[in-house]
C-alpha cells in the first residue's frame, strides 16, 4: 500500500522541507474575528494535526488553506512564496488538495467520474471534446485497487460505497492528481472504529510517501496515532503548539477536554 | 464556456446592429394615418371622468378594439378615461370599488361574473354613480342596477352562426374553445349546437399556437366527417387554416371576431364568414352613453340591451371592412 | 490543471478480478434514469394504438412528433439545467420574447430578418446570462430569480408590443427580406410519401443527441452532473461552478430562442400574451424523463421521452375522440407516477450494494 502511494507522490518532495508556512494568520467576517495569530507549518512527510472543539476556528483555517476564503491578516507562504488564494482551483494548482468530511464526493455520480472530477482526461481542450472514458475507468479501477480499495463496480454511484471507502477514494484521488499537501477535514468523524482504522492507515501512507498532511479532528486518540505535530485551537487562537516529542496523549486529551477549565470545574463539583 | 467569447460577441452585436440599420427591407412598418381620428375636444374638457373596468386577460387583440373605441369616445367627448382590468372576478370587483372610492363620474364595466361583481356595483349605485354594462352580462345587468347594456348575446350569436352554416349544409361542425372554463365561449358553442345538433366541441390551448394547430390537425384526421370548423377568436382561425392544410381537410371555416389576417383570409375566400360583435362599438357606446346620461339624462336602448352583434362579415362586405381592421378598429 | 497526469503510471500488479462481481444486466438497466419513462411511453403508445384507430398511421405519428418537438427542444435545455440543479421559469415566455424582438425590430426599422434574428439571439442569451449571474451572485434560489424574469418578460412582451404596433399581436413579417431562408431553417416541412416531417423534429433529435453526448462523454457533462449533485464538493475539486451554471441558463435561453424562431416563422405573427404556462410543460417533460428535481441525475434521452409522452397524450386523447378537457388530469397522473418511479430508482441506486 505504502509503496503504491509513494509511486504516485511527487518525487521532488523532501522529508521535513516546509510546504506551507503560516505566520500570524487571522480572519474576520465583518465584526467577528474567527481566527487570529495562527502560526502553522506543514512539512513534507509529516502529519500536522489541528485539534479543537466546535467553533474553535478549524473550519476557517481549512477554508484559508484550501482557497475557499482568503485570509485578511498575516502571511501565507507556499513553497517559500507568499500568496493569497482566490479560489480552490488556485490552491489545487499549488498542489494543495482538501478532502472534506461530507463534501468529498458527489454521491449520485459513478466512482470513476468522481475520481476524475475536475481533472478529466479529454481528447482536446474545447468544451465538446470527448473524455477518454475507457482510460478513465481503467485508471480509476487500477489506482483504487492498488491502494487497496476494492469497489465491486467502478460504474456504481459512489453513494453506494461505505463512508470510509468514500473518504479513501477522495484521498486516493488527491494523491493521484499530484497533491503535495493533503488537508483532511474530520476524516474519521462519522466513521466506526474499523472504518476509521482504514482511513488512518491511508493518512500514514500519504505521510510516508512524502506528502505534507494536515489532519483536522476533534479526536486526540486518532490524532496521536498519526501526528508529528499538534496544534490545539480554542476560540480562534492557539491553545497548544507542540511537537510529538514534547507532548503526550494525556496532555492532548486533557487540553481537548477543556484543560485548566476542566480542572477548575472538577474542584467546584468536587466529590 | 461561453463567457470567454463575451468580447467577441459584443463586437458582433455592434456589427450586426450597424448592418441592420443600414439594411432596408420591404414589408415593414408603413406610415399610417392616425389610427384614431382627431377629436375636437381636449382630454377632460367636459369635466367628466369615466372608469372602464374589464375582465381582459392581457394579450388578447379583441380588447384592444374595445379600448380603442372607448378612447375614441373619450376624445370625441372630452372625457377623461381611466381603464383598468383583471381577469380574476374578485380583483375586478376590487377595481370597481376603487373607482367608486375615487368618485368618478360614471363606471362602465363588463359583467362576466355577475354574482362576484354585484356587491361593488351596488356600492357604485348607492354612491349615485351611474353604471353601464357592456360586452358580457346581458341577462343580469338590470338586476345588478346597471342603467344600460351594450354587447352581443353570445348564445344568439352562436345560434345565428349555426343557422347560417346549417343552411349551407353543415352536418358535423367542430366548435373550437380556446380557453378552459369560459362561460361566454361555451355559450357560443351551445348556440351553434342549438342550430346544428351534430356540433362537437374541442378544447385547445390558446396560449400556444403550435399546440392549437397539432390538436386540430389530429382531430381532423381522426374524424373525417367534420365539415365545418367554428373558431371563437380570430387568431385561432389562422391556426385552424394551418391545421386544415396539414390534415388535407375539406372542411369549411367560420370564425367569431376579426383581425387583419382573418379579414384578409375572408377576402381570399379561405374563411367563409366572421360573426363580429363589433368590440369597437361596445367600447365607444359604453363611454358615450355615460356621457349623454351625465350631460343630458339620455337613456339608450329603451330599457333593453343594445345589441352590437352579431354582424356578419363575408365576401359581400369585406372590401369595405379590410381597411378598418388594419386600423385596429374592427 | 497542472496536476493532471496525462500518462497513466505503469501498472505494477496485474489487475485482479477474482474478488469483483459485475452487476447483472437487469440492475444495470434499472439504474438508468430514462427506463421508467421508456416503459411508460411504450405502455401509452400501445394503449393509444389499441383505442384510437386514427392514431395508427405514420401521418399521426409524425404529428405527435411535431407536437413533442416544440416542447422537447426547450425541454432539452431545461433538462440540462435541472440536472445542474437549477430551474428556469422564464423558459416559456422567452420563446415569445425572442419572436417579438425579431419581428418588431425588423418591422419597425425595416431591417433584414436575419439581423433581427441575431439580435434576438444575443438578447435571449443575455437574459439567460442575467438569470444565471443573479442566481450565482445573490445565492437566491433560481426558482425566485427566474419567476421574476418570467413576470418581467411577460409584462414587457405585452407592453412593448402595444407601444410598437398599437395592438397586442406582432405585425405580419412574411414580406420582409430574409423570411423564406429563415423559414427554411426554423419552420419548413417536407414530405416522405404521405407523411409530413417538420424540420423541428430533425432539430429536436439533433439537439437531444448533442446533449446526450455532452452529458455522458464530455468534461462539461461531468461538471453539469457535479454542480447539480453537490455544488460545494464540485467547487472544492476545481469545477468552475459559476461558469457552468451560467452556461446552463444560457443554454436554456438559446433553446427558447430557437422555438421562438420556429413560432415566428411558422405563424408570421405572434400573440404577445402567449407562451405562459409552457415552462411547466418543459419541467414536466424533464421530470417524467427521469430528471431529479434536486439535480445531479438524469439524461437527455429521458427528457426526450418525457416530451414524447407529453405529445403522445395530448394528441392521443384527440385521436381517440375523447373530451380533451381530461388531458390535464391525465398529465397530472403521469407526473405523479414519474416522480414516484424516480424516487424509487434513486433509493435503489444510492442504497449500498456492497460493504
Amino acid at each position: 500500500m505504502t509503496d503504491t502511494l509513494a509511486d504516485h507522490a511527487d518525487a521532488g518532495l523532501r522529508k521535513g522541507e516546509p510546504l506551507i508556512e503560516m505566520t500570524g494568520i487571522g480572519k474576520s467576517y465583518g465584526a467577528i474575528r474567527a481566527l487570529r495569530g495562527i502560526n502553522l507549518r506543514v512539512n513534507a512527510g509529516e502529519v500536522t494535526c489541528v485539534l479543537g472543539d466546535n467553533g474553535a476556528g478549524k473550519s476557517t483555517l481549512i477554508k484559508i488553506m484550501s482557497g475557499l476564503h482568503p485570509h485578511n491578516e498575516g502571511s501565507l507562504k507556499v513553497d517559500g512564496q507568499e500568496l493569497t488564494f482566490a479560489s480552490p482551483r488556485e490552491a489545487l494548482d499549488h498542489g494543495i488538495a482538501t478532502v472534506y468530511q461530507d463534501l468529498a464526493v458527489v454521491s449520485l455520480m459513478e466512482v470513476w467520474r468522481n475520481f476524475f472530477l475536475g481533472s478529466e482526461l479529454t481528447a482536446g481542450r474545447f468544451p465538446l471534446a470527448g473524455m477518454k472514458i475507457k482510460d478513465m475507468k481503467r485508471i480509476a479501477d487500477e489506482e483504487l485497487r492498488k491502494m487497496g480499495i476494492v469497489v465491486k463496480d467502478i460504474n456504481q454511484p459512489i453513494g453506494t460505497l461505505s463512508g470510509g471507502q468514500r473518504q479513501c477514494v477522495a484521498i486516493a484521488r488527491a494523491v493521484y492528481f499530484g497533491a503535495r499537501v493533503l488537508i483532511l477535514d474530520e476524516p474519521t468523524a462519522a466513521l466506526g472504529v474499523k472504518q476509521s482504522g482504514v482511513v488512518l492507515k491511508y493518512t500514514a501512507a500519504a505521510r510516508d510517501a512524502g506528502l505534507g498532511v494536515v489532519f483536522i479532528t476533534h479526536n486526540p486518540h486518532h490524532a496521536y496515532l498519526v501526528g508529528d505535530h499538534f496544534i490545539i485551537l480554542k476560540l480562534g487562537g492557539t491553545a497548544l503548539d507542540k511537537n510529538r516529542s514534547e507532548v503526550g496523549l494525556d496532555e492532548l486529551t486533557t487540553q481537548m477536554a477543556g484543560g485548566d477549565e476542566l480542572t477548575e470545574l472538577s474542584h467546584e463539583l468536587g466529590r | 464556456m461561453m463567457l470567454r467569447m463575451r468580447g467577441a460577441r459584443l463586437v458582433a452585436v455592434a456589427a450586426v446592429v450597424a448592418l441592420g440599420l443600414a439594411a432596408c427591407s420591404e414589408g415593414g412598418k408603413q406610415e399610417t394615418t392616425g389610427t384614431s381620428g382627431g377629436g375636437a375636444n381636449a382630454a377632460g374638457s367636459s369635466g367628466y371622468t369615466i372608469a372602464m373596468i374589464t375582465h381582459e386577460t392581457p394579450g388578447d387583440t379583441f380588447w384592444d378594439k374595445i379600448k380603442a373605441g372607448a378612447q375614441q369616445a373619450a376624445k370625441d367627448e372630452g372625457v377623461t378615461l381611466k381603464y383598468s382590468n383583471d381577469p380574476d372576478a374578485s380583483k375586478q370587483a376590487g377595481l370597481i370599488q376603487s373607482a367608486v372610492d375615487s368618485k368618478v363620474s360614471g363606471i362602465a364595466t363588463t359583467l362576466v361574473t355577475p354574482d362576484a361583481l354585484a356587491g361593488s356595483v351596488k356600492a357604485a349605485t348607492d354612491a349615485k354613480i351611474p353604471v353601464v354594462g357592456f360586452n358580457s352580462g346581458i341577462d343580469q345587468y338590470q338586476k345588478l342596477g346597471a342603467l344600460m347594456y351594450f354587447g352581443s348575446d353570445e348564445n344568439v350569436a352562436g345560434t345565428a352562426a349555426g343557422k347560417r352554416i346549417g343552411e349551407a349544409g353543415a352536418k358535423h361542425p367542430l366548435c373550437v374553445i380556446q380557453a378552459a372554463g369560459s362561460v361566454a365561449l361555451e355559450a357560443r358553442c351551445a348556440g351553434v349546437k342549438s342550430a346544428v345538433p351534430g356540433t362537437e366541441n374541442i378544447q385547445v390551448n390558446g396560449a400556444d399556437d403550435g399546440a392549437v394547430v397539432s390538436t386540430l390537425q389530429a382531430k381532423l384526421s381522426q374524424d373525417k366527417s367534420i365539415d365545418y370548423i367554428v373558431t371563437l377568436g380570430a387568431p385561432i382561425a389562422i391556426d385552424a387554416l394551418k391545421a386544415m392544410d396539414a390534415a388535407a381537410s375539406k372542411a369549411k371555416l367560420v370564425t367569431f371576431d376579426l383581425n387583419a389576417e382573418a379579414a384578409q383570409d375572408i377576402q381570399d375566400g379561405k374563411i367563409e364568414f366572421s360573426i363580429d360583435q363589433q368590440p369597437y362599438v361596445q367600447g365607444y357606446l359604453a363611454v358615450s352613453s355615460l356621457y349623454l346620461y351625465l350631460k343630458n339624462g339620455n337613456d339608450i336602448g329603451g330599457g333593453r340591451a343594445v345589441l352590437t352583434g352579431p354582424s356578419f362579415v363575408d365576401k359581400t362586405n369585406i372590401d369595405k371592412i379590410v381597411p378598418f381592421t388594419k386600423n385596429n378598429t374592427r | 490543471m497542472t496536476q493532471v497526469r496525462t500518462t497513466p503510471p505503469p501498472a505494477k500488479t496485474p489487475a485482479e478480478a477474482s474478488n469483483r462481481v459485475s452487476l447483472s444486466l437487469y440492475s444495470r438497466i434499472l439504474a438508468r434514469p430514462e427506463v421508467g419513462a421508456l416503459v411508460a411511453a411504450v405502455i401509452i403508445f400501445i394503449f393509444f394504438l389499441s383505442v384510437a384507430p386514427a392514431f395508427r398511421s405514420a401521418e399521426s405519428f409524425f404529428t405527435v412528433l411535431y407536437q413533442s418537438s416544440t416542447i422537447g427542444i426547450v425541454a432539452v435545455g431545461v433538462g440540462l439545467l435541472m440536472i445542474g440543479g437549477e430551474f428556469d421559469l422564464s423558459a416559456g415566455v422567452i420563446t415569445i420574447t425572442a419572436g417579438l424582438v425579431n419581428s418588431m425590430l425588423c418591422w419597425n426599422y425595416g431591417m433584414n430578418l436575419w439581423v433581427g434574428a441575431l439580435v434576438s439571439l444575443v438578447f435571449c442569451l443575455f437574459i439567460g446570462f442575467l438569470n444565471g449571474y443573479l442566481v450565482m451572485k445573490t445565492g437566491i434560489p433560481s426558482f425566485l430569480i427566474t419567476l421574476g424574469t418570467f413576470f418581467v418578460l411577460q409584462g414587457a412582451n405585452l407592453g412593448v408590443t402595444k407601444l410598437v404596433t398599437g395592438s397586442v399581436s406582432s405585425p405580419d413579417i412574411s414580406r420582409i427580406d430574409g423570411f423564406s431562408s429563415l423559414q427554411a431553417i426554423f419552420a419548413s416541412s417536407f414530405k416522405i410519401g404521405p407523411v409530413t416531417v417538420w424540420i423541428t423534429v430533425i432539430w429536436w433529435l439533433l439537439f437531444v443527441a448533442l446533449a446526450a453526448w455532452i452529458l455522458q462523454r464530455t468534461r462539461t457533462g461531468n461538471w453539469i452532473f457535479a454542480v447539480g449533485g453537490n455544488p460545494d464538493s464540485a467547487r472544492a475539486v476545481g469545477v468552475p461552478l459559476v461558469r457552468t451554471k451560467i452556461g446552463l441558463f444560457m443554454t436554456v435561453s438559446f433553446f427558447g430562442w430557437f422555438v421562438g424562431m420556429h413560432l415566428l416563422y411558422r405563424f408570421n405573427t405572434l400573440q404577445a400574451g402567449n407562451g405562459v404556462g409552457n415552462e411547466f410543460l418543459y419541467i414536466i417533460a424533464a421530470v417524467v424523463g427521469g430528471t431529479l428535481l434536486t439535480g445531479g441525475y438524469g439524461n437527455a434521452i429521458g427528457v426526450a421521452i418525457g416530451a414524447f409522452i407529453f405529445g403522445m397524450t395530448s394528441l392521443g386523447i384527440v385521436y381517440a375522440g375523447w373530451d380533451p378537457n381530461w388531458f390535464k388530469a391525465f398529465l397530472g397522473v403521469m407526473l405523479l407516477l414519474a416522480v414516484l418511479v424516480n424516487l424509487y430508482v434513486k433509493r435503489m441506486s444510492t442504497a449500498r450494494k456492497v460493504g
